[in-house]
């Protein structure tokens, strides 16, 4: 059983390397956005002293640094591509097999998370002997044992989600790209602490944004590993992040069922 | 289980089946895709209105329709891709739409027009992959392997990657990863499309040998009429999603070819008029003229020929399968074959 998604992992590993142009260019992006980010805040802290929304320089440094490692761990995913299998039929050629889907792509989306990773890591590397932030080593051994449980709701919710936002082509095939830029390219990268940590914002929409679960998929693990929540904090977290994953899957196997009856294997 | 007894040596059986699908209309432009989004113009299309047949194990069916008539659509409810609207469909002893394990070891459909190789690898690769999915042994993988392998020629392909391989070679390989884990019940939908004729030919040849060696099952729908002479004894015609054949070939043949054909080749110049009436002329290309005349006359109308004219060469012919089955499209009646006298 479980060498079928040991195979899947590898040829998909494989499958990346075939498109190693578009790899590098995917992790220049990364390194670019990163870029964009570190200097935005590199600015408004010129001065080292000056405390903004509760940050210091060093306070916020170290959170633009743990965003890149996080991003390559969380919101690396392969299944964007779902969507498109979907409307072009190619959705057959699984449905044909004994194989899970949802494994299927949860297997390819941790191989694209462990490559992505490996180079992420290389960038830090890099980038902090060019830029030497300050960074903060976590050794609290229950706080890191309570980031990686969060940062496995991150991948799970972020799974659960670029899944319902894929299924839509289901319904309406054309329109899966575009959901798909509105939900994960907007949304995300807003609400998840990707470009400014959430505290930045009045405590009214903090406290809104706190019962949504994209803020569980890049804030909530940084502040935890970064020190930032007490103990009741942590737990809460963990449990919304985890009633949030619970019912996203839930939905996304009840929305697939419906959406394999709608399912015409269209495409010839 | 219980199902697996019923009726154990039908490998298909279809009951009732219907299927519509619902389709929103796009209207042109750009203001009608907005105002096809805010009020969808959904239509039900009825894509297969009732039909049953059944099949034994072993046995090769040829699946004739134009297109749109409904014949890839079953193919899918026969695999587990869709769902029925109504009816009843069981293969292999399974409800095709659980899509149980099992169910989909014993089945394949293969698609003229659908590649599931990846793209970017070698072939091999998704062989490889595809062992693991069907948990098939190591020897029992090989094995499978070198007997595809070696009747579809492809030993030398495997190493390539696939998006360097001519649609040809693709096609013999994409057979290989579809029957790789030696499925009883196959669904070959349009195989020789886009195929030359060397290809074509090879494709055929092989696939009797698949049903010959391993005792299969299948289904096979094509437009091209070659590949169903040479395979199907069987045929199912539908149209419009309704059955309207299920039978011998030759029953087909008997119940519509009314005329038979005669190739005459005139030693001396002739009245065309007085082989008016004869038969109808199709085709005057003198010396060479084509007649249609009805089948039961055939003998006596060749026999006046020889009598009255000076005859060189003279040959009887059954009508194109082609032209056979345009009549039973145009015709759109139900006509009792042996098998769906019920």
């Amino acid at each position: 059983m479980t060498s079928k998604y040991l195979s899947v992992f590898k040829i998909s590993f494989q499958q990346e390397f075939a498109y190693r142009l578009n790899f590098v260019m995917w992790r220049v992006r990364n390194v670019m956005q990163f870029f964009l980010v570190f200097f935005l805040w590199d600015t408004v802290f010129s001065d080292p002293n000056r405390v903004v929304f509760g940050y210091d320089r060093n306070k916020i440094l170290t959170y633009v640094f743990g965003i890149l490692l996080l991003r390559a761990l969380v919101l690396s995913a392969r299944a964007v591509d779902v969507a498109g299998e979907i409307s072009r039929g190619d959705l057959t050629n699984y449905l044909l097999k004994p194989i899970n889907y949802f494994r299927y792509w949860f297997t390819r989306d941790v191989s694209s998370k462990a490559l992505n990773l490996g180079f992420a890591i290389i960038e830090a590397s890099v980038l902090f002997l060019l830029l030497r932030p300050p960074f903060f080593i976590q050794t609290n051994f229950p706080i890191l044992f309570g980031f990686l449980l969060s940062v496995i709701l991150a991948i799970l919710l972020f799974f659960s989600i670029l899944f319902l936002v894929n299924m839509i082509a289901f319904w309406a095939p054309s329109m899966g790209w575009s959901a798909q830029f509105l939900v994960i390219v907007i949304v995300v990268e807003f609400l998840s602490g990707a470009i400014f940590p959430i505290d930045i914002l009045p405590n009214a929409i903090q406290g809104i944004l706190s019962y949504l679960p994209f803020p569980y998929l890049l804030y909530f693990p940084l502040q935890i590993y970064l020190g930032k929540l007490t103990g009741a904090a942590i737990v809460k977290s963990i449990l919304i992040a985890g009633a949030w994953s619970a019912v996203l899957l839930f939905s996304v196997n009840s929305v697939w069922k419906a959406g394999l009856k709608h399912y015409a294997a269209e495409g010839r | 289980m219980a199902d697996k007894n019923r009726d154990s040596e039908k490998a298909i059986i279809v009951e009732g089946l219907v299927k519509n699908f619902e389709v929103v209309e796009k209207k042109q432009g750009i203001i009608g895709a907005f105002s096809s989004l805010i009020s969808p113009n959904k239509k039900i299309v009825k894509a297969i209105k009732g039909i049953n047949f059944s099949i034994d194990r072993g046995e090769l069916i040829g699946f004739i329709g134009p297109n749109g008539a409904g014949k890839t659509t079953t193919l899918k409810i026969l695999s587990g891709l869709i769902y029925p609207t109504s009816g009843f469909t069981q293969v292999a002893g399974f409800n095709p739409w659980d899509r149980k394990p099992e169910f989909l070891k014993e089945i394949s459909l293969v698609m003229g027009q659908k590649n599931q190789l990846w793209w970017d690898l070698p072939a091999i690769e998704t062989f490889e992959l595809n062992r693991v999915i069907y948990e098939l042994s190591k020897s029992a993988y090989k094995k499978s392997l070198n007997e595809l392998v070696s009747l579809l020629e492809v030993g030398k392909l495997l190493n390539t990657q696939v998006r360097r391989l001519s649609l040809g070679q693709r096609m013999r390989l994409e057979l290989v990863a579809a029957l790789l884990h030696r499925p009883k019940v196959l669904f070959f939908d349009e195989p020789t499309i886009g195929l030359d004729l060397v290809a074509q030919q090879r494709m055929r040849e092989f696939i009797a040998e698949y049903n010959r060696r391993y005792k299969a099952t299948i289904i096979l729908t094509s437009h091209n009429m070659g590949d169903l002479v040479d395979l199907a004894k069987r045929v199912i015609v539908i149209d419009k999603g309704r059955l309207l054949f299920d039978g011998e070939f030759s029953e087909l043949v008997d119940n519509f070819a009314k005329e038979k054909i005669i190739k005459v080749f005139f030693s001396k110049g002739i009245d065309i008029k007085s082989l008016e009436t004869i038969g109808k002329v199709k085709k005057l290309d003198f010396p060479n003229v084509v007649l249609s005349v009805a089948r039961t006359t055939a003998a006596v109308a060749a026999a006046e020929l020889l009598q009255n004219f000076p005859v060189g060469d003279l040959t009887i012919e059954e009508e194109p399968i082609e032209e056979i089955i345009r009549k039973v499209f145009r015709s759109g009646k139900v006509i009792k074959g042996r098998k769906n006298t019920k």
